[in-house]
C-alpha cells in the first residue's frame, strides 16, 4: 500500500492524471464551449450537430471531430521554411503552459488514512507525524517558495514558440506575427508581473497553495470569501486579468494573429502541428483561470468549508480543542476534500467562461492602443497598487 | 478588263472596267429620259418607266410587299403595296404603278395605311403563326411587315383553313401550304431563273395552294433561290432545315468558289462554321441568283481539313514542317530540276505570292492545276463547264509576270522538287509524287497531299480575305468569314513563310500588300483599290430576307 | 504666404493655434485634443458591452426556442417575450418555405401525350445570357408540330438563374418552378441537365398555344369539315 501511496504523490503522476486527464480535456471542450458560447452571444446555435450514432450532447463532441480531423490532415511543411525551429514552434508554446501547471493547488493535501472521518485540525497542527497523517498526497506537483516567480519565468518561455514559428516559416506575414507577439508580451509580462506584487504583500508569500490556504488575513479563515484576496486587490485583481487576457494572445489583445490581414504566426501550419498553437492557446486560458482563482478567489476553498466542516461565525477553541461558537456542522474528510476540488473545478470553469464572454464581446485593439494601455495604463497602475498596498500594510497592518 | 467589287463602297472605275454599283437607287438620268413626281411630299426624280415602290426607295421610304421582287416579273397580286396617287380614285399597287411626270404620291395618308393594314390581317387569315418552328423566322417579311402595319390580334374567331404542312416539292425544297401567301415570286423564279415551269397554283379561294406543275417536280438546278424568295417559311431548304435559326447567324460577303462564274455570296456562319451560302445581288455577274451545287460548296469547307502542317504524313509545327520544305525544296532548286504549281482553286494574291517567290528561286517550270471541265453544266444562265473559280486569273498573272505555264499533267519526267498550290494535280502519277520532293499548300488532305514530303496548311476560300478573277475577267474580292481551323494561315501568308526560311526577302505583312503589288505588276489591272474589310453582320439587325 | 491663407489653413486643421513662429509662418505651436480619460481606460464601455452579451447569451441559453415559422415570418414576431432571439434554421430538419416566384432547376413540360412540348424554337439560347443552353433541333413524324428537340442541354454550372428563358419561351415548355437547387456534382458535366432528366420532371402543360389550347390542331380540323365554306 505504501508504494501505491508513493507513486500517487510522486509529481508525474498527478501531472498525468491532473494536466492530462483534467486540464487537456477542459480545453479541448473549451474549443466547442467557445464556439457554442460566442453563437449563442450572437443569436446564432453553433456547432451543435457532432455525434456518435444517435449520442448527440449538444454536440459536444465537436472536439472529438475536430481532434480527428487535425490529427488525419496532411501536414504541409512548406519548401524554405526552417525545418527544425518550425518542428520546434509548437512544442515551444505547448510545453511551457503545461510545465506551469506544476505549481497549481488543485486541492488541498489528502490524508487517505482518515478520509472517513472529520480531520481532526488540532491533532494535525501538533502531531504532524502521526501515523494518521502518513502517506499524505498534495494536490500540488510542486510547492517551492519561488512558486509564482516560476510561472512567469516559464509562461515567457511560450513566446519563444510564436516567435520562432513566424521566424521559421519563412513568410513575410508570418515574421510580422512572430514580432507583434513578442511586442505585445514583453509590454504585458511587465505590467502582469507588477500586478501580482500587491498579492504578495498581503499576503506575504509567492507560494499560491500558501495564498489560496491562508487568504490575506490571518484573523480570518481561509475559507471566508472576506478573505480572499479580489477583496483585498480589487485593483490587482483587475490590472492582472488584463494582462493575461493579453498573454493569452486573444481577442481584444489578438494583434498577432490578426485574423484580418496577418493571419499570424502560425499561418504556414497546418493539421496537428497548427492544432497544437491552438491547443496551447486553450490551455493557456485554463491556466490562466487556475491562477486567478488560486490567488483572488481562495483557490480551492469552499466558502465557510474549514478542513474540518462547515463553520460559520464560529472558531476552533485551541484549548478544547472544540468548535466555539456560529454554527458548525462537521463532514468527513473524503467529502470535504472532494468538494474542495470541486469547487476549484468550478471556479476554473466560470472564468474560462468569462474570458471567452470579453474575448467575444470586445473588438481588437489597435496596436497603438494596445501599447498606451499597457505602458501608459496598466504599468503605472500596478506600480500604484504597489506603493498603495506596501503604505496600508505599514500604517495599519504594522508591517513585517 | 475588270474590277475588285467592293461592298463597302467606293468602287474604282478602271478604264473599260464595268462598276460593281447596286441596281438600287438607279442614277438620275438625263432630263429628257426621266420624269419627277412628288413622294409624301418630297420630289423624287427618276428614269422613266421605274415603277414608284423603286422611286420610293430611292426617297429611303420602304413601302411594305410580297409579290414585289426586283429580279422578277411584277405581277401585283399581294396588293400589299398600295399607295394613294392624287386625281386617282382607286388606290395603286406601287410595284406596278410606272412613275409619271408631276405624279403625286401619299404612302402614309389614312386610306392607304388602313389598306395596307387590312390587307395584313387578310393575309394572315389562315396563317399558321408558327414561328417558334417556322425556320423563316427571324428573317421573315410577313413577320416584319405584321410589326411595321399591324401589330394587333387576331380577330379571326372561326377555325382556320388547314392545309398539309411538309409537302415534299423535290429534292431540295420542302413546302408549307399552309405558310404560304400565295405571292408567286417562287413561280415566277422557276421561269425566269430557271427557265423550267415546274410550280403553279391550284385551288381557288382560301383553298388555293401552291403545288408542282403537273408531271413536274422542283428539280431544277437554281430552285434554291425559290426558298430566298418566299417572303415566308413556305418554302425551306432541305439542306438548312432545322438546323440553324436565322437570327442566330452572321453573313459575311465573299463569292462563290464552284465554278468560274464567281456568283457573289453571302456566307451565312456561326461559331465558324458555315451554314448556308445565299446569293449576293450583283448584276453584271449573277444578279439576285446562283446555282444549287454552288449553295452546297461550303460543306467541303469541313471535309478533311489541314488543321497542322504535315512532315512525311506526321503533324508537325510550323518551324519543322518550313524547314523541311525549304531543305526539299533547296536539292531541286539547285540543280534546276525544280517546278512550281499554280492552283486556279486560290486567290489571285496566293498564285502571285507563288510565283514571285518562284521568280526569286530563279525556277523555270511552270504549271497550273485545275479541275477538268464539266460541259454538262453549261447552261447558258449561271451555270459554266469551267469550274475552276480562278483560272482567268492564273492567266492573267503568268502572262503579266512573263512566265510559260503549261497543264499539271504535263510535268516534266525530269523534274525532282515539287512546290504546289492546292490539293489536285490531275493527271500527275501518285507514284511519282512519292519520287519527288513534293510540298504542298493547301487546304485540304486530300489527292495528291498525302504523297507530299511536307504539307502547309491554308485557309480555305470562306476563310480567306483575297480576290479571285471570274470568267469575264471580274476581280472580285472574298472576305474571311471566320478564322481557318487549327494552325492554317492564309496562302500567301505559307508562301511569305516559305521565303522567309529560305533567306529570300518577299516583304508582305498583310494581304493587301501583296494585292497592291499584284495590280502594280497585272497591266489589266492597274488602278485596283482594295476595299476594306467587311465586318460581318449579325442576321438579327437585317429585318427581313426574302 | 499671405497672414489670410495661414488662418485659413490652420481652421481647415482645427487645430486651436497657441503661437506662430516669426521665422517661418508654418512653424507654430497648436493645442491637440487627448481622448478624455473614459475614453482610454475602456472599463466603463466593456461593462456595457459585456452587459448586451450578456443578456443575449443568457436569453439564448435558457428561454425555449421560437418555432420555425416565427423565424420564417416576414417582419417583427408580435408574441416574441419569452422566446430566445436564435435565428439559425436547422437545415435538413427545418426548411424554409422559398417565395412563389423561386427560380429553381429547369423543367421541360410535356404534351398530352408526353412528347416534350419544347419545339426547339431557340428562343431560349438566343436570350440566354449565360451561353448555358444548348439545343440541336431534329424533324418529327407529326406533320403539325415538326420540330423538337433532339438534344436539349442546360449547363447548370453556367446558368445564372435569371429565368429570361422562361420568359421567352413562347409554347411554356421550360420552366424553372421546380423548387429544386442545381445538386452537388462530383463532375462538371453531371452538372449539365439533359432532355431527360429536364422531361422527367417535367408536369402536363395545359397552356394555351395558338389561342385555341393544345388541341387546337384536331379540334380545328373536326370543325372545318361542317365549314360552311367547304
Amino acid at each position: 500500500m505504501k508504494t501505491l501511496y508513493d507513486i500517487l504523490d510522486w509529481p508525474g503522476t498527478k501531472w498525468l492524471f491532473i494536466v492530462l486527464a483534467l486540464v487537456m480535456p477542459l480545453a479541448s471542450l473549451l474549443t466547442w464551449a467557445e464556439r457554442r458560447q460566442s453563437a449563442m452571444m450572437q443569436d446564432r446555435l453553433g456547432p451543435n450537430r457532432a455525434n456518435i450514432g444517435p449520442v448527440k450532447i449538444m454536440g459536444i463532441l465537436h472536439f472529438v471531430a475536430d481532434a480527428v480531423k487535425m490529427i488525419f490532415k496532411e501536414d504541409v511543411i512548406p519548401a524554405n521554411v526552417h525545418k527544425g525551429l518550425f518542428t520546434l514552434a509548437p512544442i515551444l508554446a505547448l510545453a511551457p503552459v503545461l510545465i506551469a501547471f506544476c505549481i497549481i493547488p488543485f486541492g488541498p493535501t489528502i490524508y487517505p488514512h482518515v478520509y472517513t472521518q472529520t480531520l481532526d485540525t488540532y491533532a494535525l497542527a501538533t502531531q504532524p507525524q502521526n501515523a494518521m497523517f502518513a502517506d499524505s498526497i498534495r494536490l500540488q506537483m510542486f510547492q517551492v517558495d519561488f512558486g509564482l516567480i516560476f510561472y512567469f519565468a516559464v509562461l515567457t518561455l511560450a513566446n519563444y514558440g510564436g516567435t520562432i514559428a513566424g521566424w521559421a516559416s519563412y513568410n513575410k506575414w508570418a515574421l510580422l506575427g512572430g514580432l507583434r507577439s513578442s511586442s505585445q508580451m514583453m509590454s504585458y509580462e511587465v505590467a502582469m508581473g507588477m500586478a501580482l506584487m500587491g498579492a504578495f504583500l498581503v499576503t506575504g508569500s509567492l507560494e499560491p497553495g500558501f495564498i489560496a490556504s491562508h487568504g490575506a488575513s490571518d484573523s480570518m479563515s481561509g475559507s471566508n470569501p472576506l478573505n480572499w484576496l479580489w477583496l483585498w486587490q480589487p485593483v490587482g485583481l483587475i490590472l492582472f486579468f488584463t494582462a493575461a487576457i493579453a498573454e493569452t494572445k486573444r481577442a481584444p489583445f489578438d494583434i498577432p494573429e490578426g485574423e484580418p490581414e496577418i493571419i499570424g504566426y502560425f499561418v504556414e501550419y497546418s493539421g496537428m502541428r497548427w492544432g497544437i498553437f491552438f491547443l496551447a492557446e486553450f490551455i493557456e486560458i485554463v491556466f490562466i483561470s487556475s491562477v486567478i482563482a488560486t490567488v483572488f478567489f481562495g483557490g480551492w476553498q469552499v466558502p465557510f468549508l474549514d478542513a474540518d466542516g462547515f463553520r460559520v461565525g464560529g472558531y476552533v477553541d485551541q484549548v478544547n480543542h472544540i468548535s466555539v461558537g456560529g454554527w458548525f456542522r462537521p463532514l468527513p474528510h473524503a467529502i470535504v476534500t472532494g468538494l474542495q476540488f470541486a469547487a476549484f473545478g468550478l471556479k476554473v470553469i466560470l472564468l474560462c467562461w468569462f474570458q471567452l464572454m470579453i474575448r467575444w464581446t470586445l473588438p481588437r485593439f489597435r496596436a497603438d492602443q494596445l501599447m498606451h494601455l499597457g505602458w501608459k495604463l496598466l504599468l503605472p497602475l500596478s506600480l500604484a497598487n504597489i506603493m498603495v498596498t506596501a503604505l496600508i500594510k505599514l500604517l495599519f497592518m504594522g508591517g513585517s | 478588263m475588270s474590277t475588285t467589287e467592293t461592298p463597302t463602297g467606293t468602287p474604282p472605275a478602271p478604264s473599260g472596267g464595268v462598276p460593281a454599283t447596286p441596281p438600287t437607287p438607279p442614277q438620275p438620268a438625263p432630263a429628257s429620259n426621266s420624269v419627277t413626281l412628288t413622294i409624301d411630299g418630297q420630289a423624287v426624280t427618276v428614269p422613266k418607266g421605274t415603277n414608284v415602290l423603286e422611286a420610293a426607295r430611292t426617297l429611303g421610304i420602304d413601302i411594305a410587299a410580297f409579290c414585289y421582287h426586283p429580279g422578277l416579273p411584277i405581277v401585283a397580286q399581294c396588293r400589299q403595296c398600295l399607295v394613294s396617287v392624287e386625281k386617282n380614285p382607286k388606290l395603286q399597287p406601287s410595284c406596278q404603278q410606272v412613275c409619271g411626270d408631276n405624279m403625286v404620291v401619299h404612302t402614309t395618308d389614312k386610306q392607304s395605311t388602313l389598306a395596307r393594314q387590312q390587307m395584313l390581317e387578310f393575309t394572315l387569315l389562315n396563317h399558321p403563326v408558327d414561328c417558334p418552328i417556322c425556320d423563316k423566322a427571324g428573317e421573315c417579311t410577313l413577320q416584319k411587315l405584321y410589326f411595321d402595319h399591324d401589330n394587333q390580334d387576331s380577330r379571326v374567331d372561326v377555325p382556320k383553313v388547314h392545309k398539309d404542312k411538309a409537302v415534299d416539292l423535290g429534292p431540295t425544297v420542302v413546302l408549307d401550304q399552309e405558310r404560304c401567301i400565295l405571292c408567286s415570286r417562287c413561280i415566277r423564279t422557276c421561269d425566269v431563273v430557271a427557265g423550267q415551269h415546274q410550280l403553279e397554283f391550284a385551288n381557288r379561294g382560301d383553298h388555293e395552294i401552291l403545288t408542282t406543275a403537273p408531271g413536274e417536280q422542283l428539280d431544277n438546278p437554281y430552285s434554291l433561290n425559290t426558298v430566298d424568295v418566299c417572303p415566308v417559311g413556305a418554302l425551306t431548304a432541305k439542306d438548312f432545315r432545322f438546323t440553324m435559326r436565322a437570327w442566330e447567324l452572321e453573313a459575311t460577303p465573299s463569292v462563290c468558289n464552284g465554278c468560274a462564274t464567281g456568283c457573289n455570296v453571302e456566307i451565312h456562319h456561326k461559331n465558324g462554321r458555315a451554314w448556308r451560302l445565299v446569293p449576293r445581288h450583283n448584276p453584271d455577274v449573277n444578279d439576285y441568283w446562283m446555282c444549287d451545287e454552288g449553295r452546297f460548296t461550303y460543306h467541303d469547307l469541313r471535309e478533311e481539313r489541314l488543321a497542322a502542317a504535315l512532315v512525311d504524313g506526321l503533324p508537325a509545327g510550323w518551324d519543322r514542317a518550313l524547314r523541311a520544305a525549304a531543305d526539299g525544296l533547296a536539292i531541286g532548286r539547285t540543280s534546276g530540276q525544280f517546278a512550281v504549281v499554280f492552283s486556279a482553286l486560290h486567290t489571285n494574291e496566293d498564285n502571285f505570292a507563288l510565283a514571285k517567290l518562284a521568280q526569286a528561286w530563279g525556277v523555270s517550270h511552270f504549271y497550273v492545276a485545275g479541275k477538268p471541265p464539266v460541259p454538262a453544266r453549261a447552261d447558258g444562265r449561271l451555270r459554266v463547264a469551267d469550274i475552276n473559280p480562278n483560272m482567268a486569273g492564273v492567266k492573267a498573272i503568268t502572262e503579266a509576270l512573263g512566265l510559260t505555264v503549261k497543264p499539271v499533267y504535263e510535268l516534266d519526267p525530269s523534274i525532282r522538287g515539287l512546290l504546289a498550290l492546292g490539293d489536285i494535280l490531275p493527271g500527275v502519277d501518285p507514284g511519282r509524287l512519292k519520287e519527288l520532293e513534293y510540298v504542298a499548300i493547301t487546304a485540304h488532305e486530300r489527292g495528291p497531299v498525302p504523297h507530299a514530303k511536307v504539307a502547309l496548311p491554308t485557309s480555305d476560300w470562306a476563310e480567306t480575305s483575297g480576290t479571285i478573277t471570274n470568267n469575264k475577267g471580274h476581280v472580285q474580292r472574298m472576305h474571311a468569314a471566320f478564322a481557318p481551323p487549327g494552325q492554317a494561315i492564309a496562302g500567301w501568308e505559307v508562301i511569305v513563310r516559305l521565303a522567309s526560311i529560305s533567306s529570300t526577302k518577299l516583304s508582305w505583312s498583310h494581304v493587301r500588300d501583296v494585292f497592291k503589288d499584284m495590280t502594280a505588276a497585272v497591266p489589266a489591272w492597274n488602278g485596283l483599290t482594295w476595299a476594306r474589310e467587311a465586318r460581318p453582320l449579325a442576321l438579327r439587325f437585317a429585318g427581313s430576307r426574302g | 504666404m499671405s497672414a489670410s491663407h495661414h488662418e485659413e489653413e490652420t481652421h481647415d486643421m482645427g487645430l486651436k493655434v497657441l503661437s506662430t513662429s516669426t521665422i517661418h509662418p508654418r512653424v507654430r505651436t497648436v493645442q491637440v485634443s487627448r481622448p478624455e480619460a473614459q475614453d482610454t481606460t475602456f472599463l466603463a464601455a466593456t461593462a456595457k458591452g459585456l452587459g448586451v452579451t450578456l443578456k443575449h447569451f443568457a436569453r439564448n441559453l435558457f428561454l425555449p426556442m421560437k418555432k420555425l415559422a416565427k423565424r420564417n415570418a416576414a417582419g417583427a414576431p408580435t408574441d416574441e417575450t419569452w422566446r430566445n432571439e436564435i435565428e439559425t434554421v436547422q437545415y435538413p430538419e427545418e426548411k424554409v418555405t422559398y417565395p412563389e416566384r423561386f427560380r429553381g432547376l429547369h423543367r421541360l413540360t410535356l404534351r398530352e401525350d408526353g412528347n416534350v412540348r419544347c419545339v426547339a424554337c431557340m428562343c431560349c439560347p438566343t436570350v440566354c445570357p449565360a451561353h448555358c443552353i444548348t439545343i440541336i433541333p431534329a424533324e418529327t413524324d407529326d406533320k403539325g408540330i415538326e420540330k423538337k428537340p433532339a438534344i436539349f442541354e442546360i449547363d447548370e454550372l453556367r446558368c445564372v438563374v435569371c429565368g429570361l428563358c422562361v420568359e421567352a419561351c413562347p409554347c411554356d415548355a421550360i420552366r424553372m418552378d421546380t423548387g429544386m437547387h442545381a445538386r452537388p456534382v462530383e463532375d462538371r458535366a453531371d452538372a449539365i441537365e439533359t432532355r431527360e432528366t429536364m422531361m422527367g420532371r417535367g408536369v402536363r402543360s395545359i397552356a394555351v398555344q395558338g389561342g385555341e389550347g393544345p388541341d387546337w390542331r384536331a379540334h380545328g380540323h373536326e370543325v372545318t369539315k361542317t365549314d360552311v365554306n367547304r
